[in-house]
């Protein structure tokens, strides 16, 4: 009717006026009505309603229909509303509508948040916990996460309040989690265990490797020929694997060399160090390649990479399959033993485990010759060192961040009458280990002669450290008082220290980011800060205090507590300022715990976490193994890495001369030159579309179902995660358009029928072309111009193919990679997509910044937040738009630094 | 029956040696040696005298090894059982001895009495196998082998590429072993 009324002009001007006042969000004398009324009515009336809109029904922006009217403004602002088919509005009339939307927007949206806070208050993550138990006893590989119950994801991120809830199942976790800290943190006896030094053969008797060379799959190797005690096997295999451990036919020193993948019936473990004492351990291991042909040894094909892993024994200890994570590759040239040493913390019943990972699978098992009969590579395992537990001070600093000096003692009831000694738990050590637990030295513990003096005391260090702030005296009491209850009841005083320290460990000062919402907001030492001028509404500032600023950096950079210098310069109150803030973020990103955070946010960000959601198809591209999976990830992290450390430009996000690459990858990619695991820097050729996280094989990977590759996921997600304009859901009833892996139609093909239906059309036409420039790489990144098929096609070249994979694929249809860009501009393949992409850099600094300042916060961006990320952006761009000048703005940003 | 009465005597016999006259009361009887005779097991292959000798000078000092008798599969120490064994009856110094062996070797040696049955009156068995790669492969061979009842003594050659058996043809024949051999699936090739 509205509408009509205006048509027609029809009405009184009065009524009209009413109207608008009551339905539009804008004064009378604003531009937009007439605007709105030349150029959208037409197709968004009551009558048109096109894609559901209905524009004379819309009230005016509220908190029901914010996101209706953000989008309305995000259209008109980019020019995508009109459409192109319509005459353009004036500049000057753009403006006006945009500007007078974006003033009503931003006013709906402070109102909002005067009733909430913005940063939530919310729990530690998984992630988060384990790392701030880590830091704040100095255990830095104590596994605690496996057993928390996942994290939920708001935002993108899993840090955000929305995501992060907490229930009767999470707070029994916590009490077990602290438990089994506690256990681990105090020590239990005079001395460290002893340091033992254990020399493991990867045939350890009573493995899985024995077994498998006796049946061809491996052999053993003396003085780079075969062991002559013990020939490979043949026609038969060697009889009675029990026998052999018993003649020691695995334990003379013999190298073992491996032609066999780990698989679901072979784990290579060395299964001689089963650790009882969770600590740090030196592990050394010295390996080569070679190259097996029918019983002899020669040079291999070159640098060959096995993995080493921890593996986690579960169960009863026995068999293969247990979880385990990567320690990581190591090199193993031609015929030269390599030595590779690193250290690790080992958990409580963790030993190390084995593969050949750069080999292809092979099995000799039952095959005709067996050994004698194969000719491929194999890795050699001299042997392998397991020292430890390494311990430079004992007690350990765990147990002194508990105790502190307090003298270690005998516990002997006879001289504490009516008191419990403290309860230990029995060590069980599963699997097959050979090492032994030190023989018991008694019943020792803490002895204190003031034990509610030293209560105080000890929780006066402690308490501030794990809570991440001062703790009033009044806090610290409540907790002396469980340890004075708990002496009243009997306990020791280690047993009642227990009890305040768990309590401290389950309690939401602790287990939540509590000052980010509960401190007084002030601004202090305005002359210095630089922050004087920023006000919050009504006047009020709105910044966290530098404690909370210390939590907020250290969680976004090391994923952890801060560490004492930063905690040093928020006590001092200066940690605001911008030159320490400055000095900070560059100390942190040195740091290699600042790992933690390319981790983290890159597997959120760009999905890394999802690398493994998705098995490639065995017959379409069999050469995909774990291997070339985790040099995927490796390749991004060190990607970021790099980008962050050489402070390089937005466009390098799409677009690089060169890449982060090991020798797997480059063979993945067609780069020649590469040699070994290790990822280093690799300048590419001008016509290599490589680099940019665009084109990374864990993008691409990640982005397809593990058969097939579409255009729309991969579109999908380029607009989301590097463009930062996130497609709008599928209507529903859609139903999703299926690749085709006969090979009888593409995908192409398929899609422009799927146009056809206007409702998906105008989507389509965003989501499509980013996707279309990546079908020139397949489901796991590899380049491609014609697609894989399993039904119709011609004879496959092997290409870079391991020649001891057998490929039975074919080739389907040619693939084509050019699209059309919504503004339209044209690419006729991915290069020229890179090219058009990487040039709008204040678009991808602008999503990044974004992306980066949810991660940091645990909030979502708001609609007003918007010009504070262009002027991030903006002053970015002046100092040459370097990724690492793009973090420090972040941090030094009023959006930040608020609540 | 009859092989109850054997082992009666060769007790008998042992336990007469370890308690000759001679010795105990020989004024010098102290200093001559008492010399004690096991057949042991696992001495499957002439290399496995060096790995006898090695066990004893290695791991069991106490046990003097003094010569071995691989064609009899029989060793001869010089020791006290009233010294090593203390409190054992005669009967039981075999299979302590036995024992002391068998957890020295993870089981590849061990001792029992002396055969009783006369050589002559045995029948010796050669099976050809196929597939014995190694010494432990002809370990694992002998061991399927040498505790079958009336398997008196055995032997097992990688190099050769076959087991012997001298069998008690009373109580055992070459198809029985045969049929051992085929259960833990050992290949041999059938008699010509």
């Amino acid at each position: 009717m509205f509408h009509k009324m205006m048509k027609t002009g029809s009405g009184s001007l009065i009524v009209f006026m009413i109207l608008c006042s009551m339905i539009l969000p804008f004064p009378v004398s604003a531009a937009p009505i007439p605007f709105f009324e030349k150029h959208c009515f037409e197709c968004h009336d009551s009558a048109s309603k096109q894609a559901g809109l209905d524009l004379t029904k819309l009230e005016s922006p509220n908190a029901e229909n914010f996101v209706k009217w953000v989008r309305i403004h995000d259209r008109i602002e980019s020019g995508e509303m009109p459409p192109k088919a319509q005459p353009r509005p004036p500049v000057a009339d753009k403006d006006a509508v945009t500007k007078s939307l974006k003033a009503s927007l931003i006013k709906v949206e402070q109102d909002t948040f005067k009733s909430e806070p913005r940063s939530g208050l919310r729990r530690l993550t998984r992630a988060e916990y384990e790392n701030t138990i880590r830091d704040l006893f100095d255990m830095p590989g104590i596994a605690l996460q496996g057993e928390l119950p996942p994290d939920g994801s708001a935002h993108g991120f899993d840090k955000n309040s929305d995501a992060l809830d907490i229930s009767h199942v999470n707070l029994a976790k916590y009490i077990e989690a602290a438990e089994h800290v506690l256990n681990i943190a105090i020590a239990t006896r005079p001395n460290p265990p002893s340091v033992t030094t254990r020399r493991i053969s990867l045939a350890n008797s009573g493995g899985f490797v024995a077994h498998v060379i006796m049946n061809g799959d491996g052999v053993l190797l003396k003085d780079k020929k075969p062991d002559p005690d013990f020939p490979p096997a043949a026609e038969q295999n060697h009889i009675d694997e029990g026998a052999h451990e018993r003649m020691e036919s695995f334990n003379n020193r013999s190298t073992v060399g491996l032609f066999r993948h780990e698989d679901e019936s072979l784990s290579p473990y060395f299964i001689e160090h089963v650790t009882i004492y969770p600590g740090l351990y030196r592990v050394r291991t010295s390996l080569w390649s070679f190259q097996w042909d029918k019983g002899q040894v020669l040079p291999s094909r070159g640098t060959e990479a096995a993995r080493l892993s921890v593996v986690q024994l579960t169960g009863d200890g026995r068999g293969g399959q247990h979880p385990s994570y990567k320690l990581g590759y190591f090199d193993a040239p031609s015929m030269e033993a390599q030595e590779h040493q690193l250290v690790t913390w080992l958990n409580h019943n963790e030993l190390i485990g084995f593969n050949v990972a750069s080999l292809a699978p092979v099995a000799n098992y039952n095959r005709k010759g067996r050994a004698m009969a194969f000719t491929g590579p194999g890795i050699a395992c001299d042997w392998l060192d397991i020292q430890g537990p390494l311990h430079n001070v004992w007690p350990p600093f765990s147990h002194i961040a508990l105790f502190g000096e307090l003298p270690l003692v005998e516990f002997k009831a006879a001289d504490h009458p009516g008191v419990r000694p403290p309860q230990r738990k029995q060590v069980r050590q599963l699997g097959a280990g050979k090492n032994r637990p030190d023989p018991a030295p008694g019943l020792w513990t803490v002895q204190s002669e003031q034990p509610l003096v030293d209560a105080d005391r000890l929780l006066k260090i402690f308490l501030p450290r794990a809570f991440r702030r001062p703790v009033d005296a009044e806090v610290r009491q409540v907790y002396v008082a469980q340890v004075d209850e708990r002496l009243k009841a009997g306990e020791c005083f280690e047993s009642a220290m227990r009890w305040a320290y768990r309590a401290a460990l389950c309690s939401p000062d602790f287990l939540y980011h509590v000052g980010w919402d509960s401190v007084p907001t002030r601004v202090s030492n305005p002359s210095t800060t630089g922050r004087e001028n920023e006000k919050g509404r009504d006047g009020v500032p709105t910044y966290i205090d530098d404690y909370s600023l210390a939590c907020r950096l250290s969680y976004f950079f090391l994923n952890s507590m801060p560490d004492g210098r930063l905690t040093d310069l928020a006590a001092r109150n200066i940690l605001q300022q911008p030159r320490f803030l400055q000095m900070e973020v560059d100390d942190m990103l040195k740091n290699p715990k600042s790992q933690r955070f390319i981790d983290d946010f890159l597997g959120q960000w760009l999905k890394l976490r999802q690398i493994a959601a998705t098995d490639p198809d065995k017959k379409l591209y069999p050469e995909f193994n774990p291997y070339l999976q985790d040099s995927m990830v490796a390749e991004t992290r060190a990607y970021f890495r790099e980008l962050i450390e050489q402070n390089l430009s937005a466009s390098h996000l799409i677009k690089s001369d060169f890449a982060m690459l090991n020798e797997k990858l480059a063979v993945h990619y067609g780069i020649p030159g590469v040699t070994g695991s290790q990822i280093r820097r690799v300048p590419l050729p001008p016509d290599c579309p490589r680099g940019g996280f665009l084109t990374q094989a864990s993008i691409l990977k990640i982005t397809a179902n593990g058969t097939t590759t579409s255009p729309v996921p991969r579109g999908a997600f380029v607009m989301d995660r590097l463009l930062g304009q996130p497609p709008d859901p599928p209507p529903p009833n859609i139903a999703a358009v299926e690749p085709d892996v006969r090979g009888a139609t593409t995908i192409r093909e398929q899609l422009a029928k799927h146009r056809d239906n206007a409702v998906c059309a105008s989507c389509h036409a965003k989501m499509d072309p980013p996707g279309f420039a990546l079908e020139a790489f397949d489901v796991i990144g590899g380049p491609r111009s014609r697609y894989r098929s399993i039904g119709d096609g011609e004879p496959a070249p092997r290409g870079a193919i391991d020649p001891f994979i057998g490929i039975s694929f074919k080739l389907g249809p040619p693939v084509d990679s050019t699209g059309v860009l919504p503004d339209g501009r044209s690419f006729k393949d991915v290069l020229e997509f890179q090219t058009l992409i990487a040039a709008d850099s204040n678009r991808l600094l602008m999503n990044l910044a974004e992306r980066l300042m949810i991660y940091a916060t645990g909030r979502d961006t708001s609609f007003s937040d918007r010009d504070q990320l262009a002027a991030i952006v903006a002053a970015t761009q002046k100092q040459g738009g370097g990724i690492r000048t793009l973090i420090h703005e972040v941090v030094q940003s009023p959006l930040f630094q608020n609540r | 029956m009859c092989h109850r009465r054997r082992r009666v005597f060769a007790v008998h016999d042992f336990v007469i040696m370890i308690l000759s006259p001679l010795w105990i009361l020989s004024p010098a009887a102290a200093e001559e040696p008492k010399l004690i005779k096991h057949q042991i097991t696992g001495l499957f292959s002439p290399d496995r005298e060096k790995d006898l000798r090695d066990v004893f000078e290695q791991k069991l000092p106490q046990f003097k090894l003094v010569s071995i008798d691989f064609n009899n599969a029989e060793a001869s120490f010089d020791y006290d059982p009233a010294k090593i064994f203390p409190g054992a009856k005669p009967e039981q110094i075999i299979e302590r001895f036995d024992n002391e062996l068998r957890n020295a070797t993870r089981h590849t040696f061990g001792a029992k009495p002396l055969r009783t049955i006369e050589k002559d009156k045995l029948k010796l068995v050669e099976i050809p196998i196929v597939g014995l790669d190694c010494k432990a492969c002809s370990f694992a061979v002998y061991e399927m082998v040498y505790r079958l009842k009336g398997v008196e003594m055995a032997t097992s050659s990688f190099k050769e590429g076959k087991l012997t058996a001298l069998i008690d043809p009373e109580k055992i024949d070459r198809v029985e072993i045969e049929m051992t051999l085929k259960q833990r699936g050992v290949q041999f090739n059938p008699q010509e």
